[in-house]
């Protein structure tokens, strides 16, 4: 099982922030990877149990379910039901925390997933590097902040 | 119940802000507040349970217990047995998260106890500013690369 822990700090107050990544169907409005998002069956994006489809630059399809969404701890969580890429049994979990000296936020974002033998390293790179490194860095050029 | 939440960046590896801090009798050594302290019956610093008992640069003494330490969490835990303070059933936490991004320190203070209603916040701005974020201004200080 390959595990991976990200994290960041974005010079914005928590709620700023929070009020950006709470929204499961938001990824395609920052995320450079994610070219179309829609959620199923017409439910809110914050309803647990939603799943959100999308679409990769390359036309590739993939649909991840929410498993758990918190405002009081600002946290979600989130699993991959349909991937082309071999990322099986993935399930991550993304939460905020305030830097109170500051008024920054501090992000952590987590996952393990499974995958066949021999491609572990190049796995963790791809969605360490280019989906959560990739998503910090987006996020702040989204909200057009300053890096740190 | 009063709760005192305090974070801070801290321009270090999580590991080395560690290093400094998971000693429950090394506070002399990086707080300002903090003139001296000792384990209590000769115990070493990292058995939960022991008890340090320490002086404040006025001259106030506290005694803490250790409750919980985790090298893998970077957390320890600690409750107040014995100070000048009007509060009881204080229960502190100081964690530390790495920030991959930078490779730096997320480093998270956390206090609950009981008071009377009108010292609550008082308490909770005094020890958030002199104990918390006073230590954390001291480990950057100490600790930024």
């Amino acid at each position: 099982m390959v595990s991976i822990v990200k994290s960041t700090v974005l010079k914005a107050p928590v709620e700023a922030v929070w009020e950006v990544l709470r929204d499961f169907n938001g990824h395609d409005e920052w995320h450079p990877a994610v070219a179309d998002s829609a959620i199923d069956r017409g439910w809110p994006s914050d309803k647990v149990g939603c799943v959100r489809r999308f679409h990769l630059a390359d036309g590739s399809e993939l649909c991840e379910q929410l498993l758990t969404l918190s405002d009081a701890d600002m946290a979600f969580s989130y699993c991959l039901l349909e991937t082309p890429v071999p990322l099986l049994n993935y399930v991550a979990h993304v939460r905020l925390a305030p830097v109170t000296d500051g008024d920054w936020t501090f992000w952590h974002w987590t996952c393990r997933f499974d995958t066949p033998a021999g491609r572990e390293a190049e796995l963790k790179t791809m969605v360490s590097e280019n989906i959560y490194q990739g998503g910090f860095d987006a996020v702040r050029d989204f909200m057009g902040l300053e890096t740190t | 119940m009063p709760r005192v939440y305090i974070s801070s960046v801290i321009d270090a590896p999580a590991a080395k802000v560690w290093d400094r801090v998971r000693d429950f009798n090394a506070l002399p050594r990086w707080h300002p507040r903090i003139r001296d302290s000792r384990i209590e019956n000769g115990e070493p610093p990292d058995r939960v349970g022991c008890v340090r008992d320490f002086h404040l640069q006025n001259g106030d003494r506290i005694r803490e217990k250790l409750l919980g330490l985790s090298d893998y969490d970077m957390f320890c835990t600690y409750a107040i047995l014995e100070s000048p303070m009007p509060l009881t059933d204080y229960v502190a936490t100081l964690r530390l998260t790495p920030i991959t991004d930078g490779d730096r320190t997320f480093a998270e203070w956390t206090a609950e106890f009981d008071c009377a209603e009108a010292e609550a916040e008082g308490l909770v701005a005094g020890i958030g500013e002199n104990v918390f974020q006073a230590g954390f201004a001291a480990l950057q200080r100490n600790l930024a690369t």
